[in-house]
């Protein structure tokens, strides 16, 4: 069985890594990714603030192409998967502006029926896959690895597709077969202030404060998170909250997929290890150096 | 903030009354969104939000003023700028408000009515970035910083060059933006959206369902 | 419709002020009605209802004489009697009337006028169309039996039961728990007036259970409902107590208990013995235990042991009473405690959260401390001596378990043993490293001191034959000669010199006298005869010694025990081989030739039958064999003129329930009728022979015995609970068996001594601990011991109780929201953090902590934040308000504040004070200084991020009016959840058929009018089962049922409408069909018409047989086909 990948823009740049492990993880599991072809940017939430036909067809677009490729479309980054689920919604209970965005489509001979589901590969590895089995292909257990999953936002709200919304598990459940230990974590689903870290900086950094020094006070061995956003924020700013809030944090911020990989027997290359700022240290390369 | 009041009994002045009709009408398109009438003031949504404390008006008075016919203070708020769209509180309201979406909304208007600080951040920052996608069918993280910094805070830049580096180094700033095929296609295709957005379907305004009163009994006299 | 012409209708179009003239245009619909066939005058009027109203219809009825009359209006809920009456007074039979709702479902929903008008013309057709095909009928009188029924026994139905009793009628008062006082029973202190719930409440349940007129069925449940107002039978199921009234709530028994259990009236805050009364005002003021299914040890065991109740016993550290309850089953403990195969530890349910109990140890320390304590209970004596004698052949479990039985019968039994010594297998099988003979002699001696004589050298068939103990004038013979004949090989060179039989080999061992074994010894078979002459071979000198198994370690039939120590010991096992031919030199073995063999199909044992595999053969060098491949009984005593039947096995054949063999008098068990079985299995026939004997003496027949045998159980997997309390079985935490020591290797491989030393005091506690305690009560029957009036009884079964009422309340009253659903209050994941329930047992001066307010680290709190609106006001759980929280949450800031000098902070939405005094205590709360903040709690989280520092806890809110976000800090959190219907309410809707709003409450007839009763005749509600309430209003409702059921007792008869079904005789063809499907056996069919016939008094008009009678024969009163048929053809505009 195959999946349609949607990468996003983000895995192209910043989080090229997560891209990297995401594919690594899916093909050694025999699942087959097939990104879709000439896949656009799925508008993003500061775009949702602007027009929102506009927005409503640039997502649309993707799912558009989707549905003619045929399959469920996987997407990691969790605002395009929030967005495209959104508009999925959006479509289906407002025919006008379903109307008015197949209008649109019509320009590049397009349409679209509402037949795409959008995933998170969170959800296909946990429940199409099944833990049990990922965890029967795991060749480095986790053991003695202290982890603090972080889920965010937007992968859990505001739908809560496939985890509870509050108090999500998917990944706990995942690690904890993978041998790993999940430290006690209560800001899991805690926002890390998106872009707020470009536009009030001050409030972004306050937040990301909040989940390091969460992390580290349960002595957690790395953060493992879902969004590149996410990831960016919390990896890239360390030094800088360090000195503004006086404390010391110096913890790796892994993708999931990342530390899945790895478990599975990955090179740190093949894990796209190389391009974590605060780089994963020994603890959980476990002499893969 | 001055709340506009009611000028005459039941008539709100000119203006508040069509930003009203437009911020209803926007409201109508959310899934969900008529439940706005329902809000019963009870705070869930500032108490979850993890940036409410820095905003001027709490994402509760959001509605509150709304109410009381002063969607211009709201619309001139910094909270809907602030809003970090993490659905907090739409998970939480007891009684099922979309509330970030209603922020979108929000901002959707702000921006068409052009009522926000001008050099506002996240103003920008979107029309940077639509410029962008606009262009080459995909985000482009350095440019959209790059236009970003240049159009609000240049100086800024210098101090954010480390940083640049560093990610430059580990691969995570790629040098030239990656662009999609079709990109005349979308053009068109954003074109006709644009006419689209100007269609305001007749009806589509949400109409308030008469309701017929069900009194008590008349006993026989 | 020429039939129709000549009748005359009259048709009212109401307004209802606007209500149905602003959306339906009845000037319309009066012309439209005017124009229709049969209608004489069509008019409309403001108010039908009102008296001008109802004089236009009078006066119409008079003058033109209509004799049909339909009212356009509201619903006849409403009106339709008003109408009935009218057409009466003008001697018009109210029947002729119909009425035509045009209102709830016509111009309240509509919002355009033209389709309310013509939904409101075919209405109006319809009733025309419809009424001129009524008939004029005559109402049915029924008697109302003045019995009442009142379901639940909290506040509300304690109101009721109290005036309804006081009027002097009978009452019945059905509670599902074990006490009355529901809910109610549970508070401290009622709001506003402070004022002590139990000082006000217990004086009620008093003078319930003294009332005469009120009969209290607690611990009760309905089963079924039948009949109609004024003649209801209600099936009662009264669950048994084991805890008859003689009990005077001594509470002795609570201290001889050894079982604890979470109290859930103390909402599971603290524990409870099994047996217990729920609070000291308890009404009925009688014990009871709390059981469920029996332990799967006891179950399962031949002699039905009371496992878990000695388990339980040493958990507790009560070891004489365990050995007291040991020996009460079982007459040979010692033996059970070191041989027993124990079948109940491969069904202990522990075995589904890590290992199952050491069962048998467990025991053997029991009564191992019995002797070295010299606890040893004095020989029972039988109250009345029987002078029958009695003869058992064969001293071994199975013959000495039956004397043992005897003689606690009455009787003297003669034990009659083939060999020098007693204890058949026990001593000749069972090496002595495993069953040391001193204990067994002192088991023997135990039951000889009770009457049995035990004679030796005495061989049945040799020494005499069973026709000379009939005329040494015994009256009854118990053969339980066992199996002691091993089976040969049927190989070649098995006779060959150094070729040896287990049992034999073990037999002349046990006797002392020591046998030749060679150095490298085999022994064949899988069983424990195998494993035994193995260890024993190794004993007596054997370097190496091997088995020789034909399957694999899986099938082995030896206890595993058994088959690692002889590992440990060096034995050698191979597996899947078996001997085909002995080698031999000089006619002495000198090795075995053997073959591989492979599994292949399950043959009838279950286990797969195994091949050989061609071409395997190959030869092993041994100078001695030891064959114990199985043995089967000896059965050539069977001389003399009583030929006993003998089975293909050579056993002896019996009739498996009463253990009697052909022959009048002779009774058999044990190996000898099972072929080799086990200890246990022996001694439960020999038990069961000395009742059957004994039945069999006293000419009773052999039939209810009360001796236990093995029970197959039930399948059970994870999902099952070993009780109701206990926790998931993946939560349950691991705890290893405990190991018995053991004698040095070495010790072990020169002697035989007791290899196994046994547990200490220590470890068998321990290992007792892990018991979960399936069934809640083990049955360990120490309450029954200490109870002076002897009011226990553990037999006692549930009951079935039939009664008949006229009237049926149901006050079964409200359950609360489980607050673990809001995962984000925290509550389950942070300690103090209470529902309102807990609180109200925490500051409950009966309560967990006896009224003081503290934390679970014991210190007082330094703030409480107490949060409204859990659950309620919410989609996502309920969208109601649960209307009491606001106040019982003032109440409880009030107390906190009486008590603690703890900040208290109420966190509300709005502050709901409606009922008389609530404002004012509202403000007397609020001048007591506590902090209200008006503001929906968004989560509670610990202060401090990591769970390791145990931090206080942060309530996050928005307070909305100073329009700030905060974060306060308490140290305890109080949770109001929501009040919400019990959990079965849905069951008890079908029961009594009545409906429920959508909240899932039970759904009045009209929620303003008519609060009490419900669209049932006959059966009312009231308090919280209706919807959420304080207790004043739960208490004026019940008031208000109690005289609105007065009413119709003292009426004494009630009208019903007369739609009774009739058979048209033309038509029925005389199929009977509906004489079976006739839920109130109305109809019956008449032999000698050929027809069926309704008896109309018992007839409820159902309609089951309208529908289904193939001829149309069968018809119902005012529903009658042709009615319905027009009404819907008016509807369709037809």
């Amino acid at each position: 069985m195959s999946y349609l990948y949607y990468p996003g823009c983000s895995l192209e740049s910043s989080a090229k890594s997560y891209d990297v492990s995401t594919r690594w993880v899916f093909q050694s599991l025999g699942k087959e990714l097939v990104e879709l072809e000439d896949w656009n940017c799925c508008g993003a939430t500061m775009y949702m603030s602007t027009k929102e036909t506009i927005s409503l067809v640039f997502s649309a677009r993707n799912l558009a192409l989707a549905e003619r490729m045929g399959g469920d479309v996987v997407a990691p980054c969790s605002s395009c998967y929030t967005i495209l689920n959104k508009t999925n919604k959006i479509l289906k209970e407002n025919f006008i502006l379903k109307a008015k965005v197949n209008q649109s489509l019509k320009r590049e001979g397009l349409s679209y029926h509402l037949k795409v589901k959008a995933r998170h590969p969170l959800d296909v590895l946990v429940n199409d896959v099944g833990i049990d089995a990922i965890a029967s292909r795991a060749t480095h257990s986790l053991e003695g690895l202290n982890i603090a999953p972080y889920y965010g936002c937007q992968i859990v709200r505001p739908e809560g597709v496939f985890d509870d919304p509050e108090n999500p598990t998917a990944m706990d459940k995942l690690f904890e077969a993978l041998g790993g230990n999940n430290v006690y974590f209560p800001v899991k689903v805690r926002c890390c202030g998106g872009m707020l870290m470009t536009t009030f900086p001050e409030v972004a950094l306050k937040l990301n404060k909040e989940i390091l020094e969460c992390a580290v006070e349960n002595s957690a061995d790395c953060i493992v998170t879902t969004c590149p956003l996410c990831q960016i924020n919390l990896d890239a700013y360390q030094k800088k909250i360090s000195k503004k809030f006086k404390i010391k944090v110096h913890i790796p911020i892994l993708f999931f997929t990342q530390l899945l990989a790895l478990s599975m027997g990955s090179t740190p290359k093949e894990a796209g290890l190389g391009q974590n700022l605060v780089p994963a240290g020994e603890k959980i390369l476990g002499g893969r150096l | 903030m001055a709340v506009d009041v009611l000028k005459e009994p039941g008539i709100l002045d000119k203006k508040e009354s069509e930003l009203r009709a437009a911020f209803l009408y926007q409201v109508s398109n959310i899934p969900g969104g008529e439940k706005i009438k329902k809000c019963i003031q009870c705070g869930t949504c500032t108490g979850s939000c993890p940036v409410s404390y820095t905003m001027d008006i709490m994402p509760r008075e959001i509605i509150a003023l709304f109410r009381a016919g002063a969607m211009e203070s709201v619309l001139n708020s910094r909270t809907i700028w602030i809003c970090a769209s993490c659905y907090a509180c739409t998970v939480r309201c007891p009684v099922g408000i979309k509330v970030t979406d209603i922020l979108y909304a929000l901002k959707r208007m702000a921006m068409e009515k052009e009522l926000f600080p001008k050099r506002f951040p996240i103003f920008v920052l979107s029309k940077s970035f639509v410029f962008l996608i606009n262009r080459y069918g995909r985000s482009y993280e350095a440019g959209l910083l790059l236009l970003y910094y240049l159009r609000t805070n240049p100086l800024k830049l210098f101090s954010l060059l480390p940083l640049a580096y560093r990610l430059f180094r580990k691969g995570r700033i790629a040098p030239f933006p990656a662009r999609i095929k079709k990109r005349k296609e979308l053009s068109a295709i954003l074109t006709e959206a644009e006419v689209m957005e100007m269609i305001v379907p007749e009806g589509t305004y949400p109409v308030v369902p008469k309701r017929a009163v069900a009194p008590g009994m008349i006993k026989a006299s | 419709m020429s039939r129709d012409k000549n009748v005359k209708v009259g048709v009212y179009i109401c307004h209802c002020g606007f209500n149905i003239a602003q959306t339906v245009d009845v000037y319309e619909v009066t012309g439209f009605a005017s124009r229709l066939d049969c209608v004489a005058v069509a008019r409309e009027y403001k108010f039908m209802c009102s008296d001008p109203g109802q004089e236009l219809i009078i006066k119409d009825i008079k003058e033109m004489g209509l004799d049909r009359v339909v009212v356009a209006s509201c619903s006849p809920l409403m009106h339709e009697k008003t109408f009935r009456k009218a057409c009466e007074t003008a001697k018009l039979n109210r029947f002729l009337f119909q009425m035509s709702n045009i209102r709830e479902q016509c111009s309240w929903v509509h919002q355009k006028k033209e389709e309310a008008t013509e939904k409101a013309k075919a209405l109006v057709k319809a009733a025309v169309m419809r009424v001129v095909r009524q008939a004029p009928l005559d109402p049915v009188v029924v008697k109302v039996n003045p019995a009442t029924l009142i379901v639940g026994g909290g506040i509300a139905g304690i109101q009721a039961a109290l005036e309804i009793a006081d009027s002097g009628n009978k009452v019945y008062l059905v509670e599902r728990d074990s006490t009355i006082g529901g809910k109610m029973a549970k508070f401290d202190k009622t709001f506003p007036t402070l004022d002590c719930a139990a000082c006000i409440l217990t004086p009620k349940m008093v003078s319930v259970a003294q009332h005469e007129d009120i009969e209290l069925l607690s611990l009760s449940e309905i089963e079924d409902v039948q009949g109609f107002i004024g003649d209801f039978t209600v099936k009662v199921k009264k669950k048994a107590r084991y805890v008859s009234e003689k009990c005077t709530a001594c509470g002795e028994c609570v201290k001889a208990c050894p079982i604890l259990v979470p109290n859930s009236f103390e909402e599971n805050q603290v524990a409870r013995s099994a047996i217990y009364r729920t609070f000291p005002q308890a009404v009925p003021n009688t014990y009871l235990i709390d059981k469920e299914e029996r332990p799967p040890c006891r179950e399962t065991c031949p002699i039905g042991q009371e496992a878990a109740g000695y388990i339980a016993l040493v958990a507790k550290g009560r070891f004489a009473e365990a050995a007291r309850l040991i020996r009460r089953d079982n007459p040979l403990p010692f033996v059970c405690g070191r041989v027993c195969y124990h079948p109940c530890e491969s069904e202990c349910s522990r075995r589904f959260a890590d290992e199952p109990l050491a069962i048998k140890n467990i025991k053997r320390f029991v009564m191992d401390w019995e002797l070295k304590n010299k606890a040893l209970v004095e020989v029972p004596k039988a109250e009345k001596k029987k002078k029958e004698k009695i003869a058992i052949i064969g001293s071994g479990p199975s013959g000495l378990a039956c004397g043992h039985e005897l003689a606690l019968r009455g009787y003297s039994p003669v034990i009659f043993e083939k060999h020098e010594v007693a204890g058949g297998m026990l001593i000749l099988g069972i090496p002595e490293y495993r069953l040391p003979r001193e204990i067994l002699n002192m088991e023997i001696d135990f039951i000889k001191r009770m009457g049995v004589t035990i004679k030796t050298n005495m061989a049945l068939g040799k020494d005499f034959v069973i026709d000379d103990l009939f005329s040494q004038g015994f009256k009854a013979i118990y053969i339980a000669t066992g199996a002691h004949k091993s089976l040969k090989m049927a190989i070649p060179g098995e006779n060959l010199e150094g070729v040896l039989h287990g049992v034999d080999f073990l037999r002349d061992i046990n006797l002392g006298r020591p046998q030749p074994v060679g150095k490298r010894v085999a022994v064949v078979g899988g069983g424990n005869t195998a494993v035994d002459a193995a260890r024993t071979a190794l004993r007596c000198g054997a370097r190496e010694v091997t088995v020789l198994y034909r399957r694999t370690r899986k099938e082995m039939p030896a206890e595993e025990a058994e088959i690692l120590a002889a590992e440990e010991e060096g034995v050698a096992i191979q597996y899947l081989v078996a001997p085909v031919e002995v080698l031999g030199k000089e006619g002495k073995i000198c090795g075995v030739r053997c073959i591989r063999m492979e599994l292949g199909e399950p043959d009838s044992s279950g286990r797969r039958r195994p091949v050989p595999v061609e071409g395997s053969q190959h030869d092993l060098a041994f100078d001695t064999l030891l064959i114990a491949v199985s043995q089967e009984p000896v059965v050539d005593f069977l001389t003399g003129k009583f030929p006993l039947n003998v089975t293909k096995w050579s056993t002896l054949e019996v009739n498996p329930e009463t253990l009697e063999t052909n022959i009048r008098g002779v009774f058999a068990g044990g190996d000898v009728v099972l072929g080799p079985a086990t200890v246990i299995a022996a001694m439960s026939d020999g038990k069961r022979a000395a009742e059957a004997i004994d039945k069999y003496l006293n000419n009773e027949p052999l039939a209810d015995f009360t001796t236990p045998r093995a029970k197959k159980l039930a399948k059970r997997d994870e999902s099952f609970r070993p009780h109701r309390y206990a926790p998931a079985f993946k939560e349950t935490p691991r705890v290893p068996r405990t190991k018995m020591s053991e004698i040095s290797l070495e010790k072990r491989l020169k002697t035989f001594e007791e290899v196994e030393l046994g547990l200490t005091e220590e470890e068998a506690m321990k290992e007792a601990e892990r018991c979960l305690n399936c069934g809640i009560c083990v049955e360990c029957q120490e309450c029954v011991r200490v109870c002076e009036p002897k009011a226990i009884d553990h037999r006692m079964k549930d009951e079935i109780k039939e009664i008949k009422v006229g009237q049926i309340l149901l006050a079964t009253g409200y359950a609360t929201l489980n607050s673990k659903a809001l995962s984000l209050y925290g509550y389950g994941q942070f300690d103090n953090v209470y529902t309102s329930l807990e609180f109200e047992r925490i500051v409950s001066s009966t309560g967990s902590t006896q009224g003081r307010i503290v934390l679970k680290n014991g210190q007082e709190p330094r703030a409480i934040g107490i949060i409204h609106c859990v659950g309620s006001r919410d989609e996502k759980y309920h969208p109601y308000c649960s209307r009491v929280c606001c106040m019982y949450a003032l109440k409880f800031a009030h107390l906190i504040k009486d008590r603690t000098d703890a900040e208290v902070y109420e966190f509300y939405i709005d502050m709901r004070a409606f009922g008389k005094g609530y404002e004012e205590f509202y403000s007397r709360i609020l001048e007591e200084g506590v902090n209200v903040i008006r503001g929906k709690v968004a989560e509670v989280v610990q202060s401090g991020w990591s769970k390791k520092e145990e931090g206080t806890l942060l309530i996050r809110c928005e307070d909305t009016l100073i329009k700030k976000y905060r974060e306060i800090p308490v140290d305890m959190v109080v949770l109001c959840n929501a009040i919400e219907p019990q959990p079965d309410a849905g069951d008890i809707q079908r029961l009594f058929s009545i409906s429920r709003s959508p909240d899932g409450f039970f759904l009045e007839k009209h929620p303003k009018l008519d609060p009490t009763a419900t669209a049932t005749d006959g059966i009312y509600i009231a308090g919280c089962c209706q919807g959420p309430k304080d207790i004043p209003d739960s208490v004026a409702q019940a008031s208000s049922a109690a005289a609105r059921i007065l009413a119709y007792i003292s009426k004494g008869e009630i009208e019903i409408e007369p739609i009774q079904a009739y058979i048209d005789p033309e038509l029925c063809s005389g199929c009977r069909l509906c004489n079976d499907l006739c839920p109130y056996t109305a109809i019956k069919f008449s032999e000698d018409e050929g027809i069926s016939k309704v008896n109309e008094a018992l007839c409820k008009g159902c309609g089951t047989c309208v529908a289904a009678c193939p001829a149309a024969a069968s018809q119902q009163n005012h529903f009658r086909d042709e009615q319905i048929f027009a009404e819907i053809e008016g509807l369709l505009g037809g």
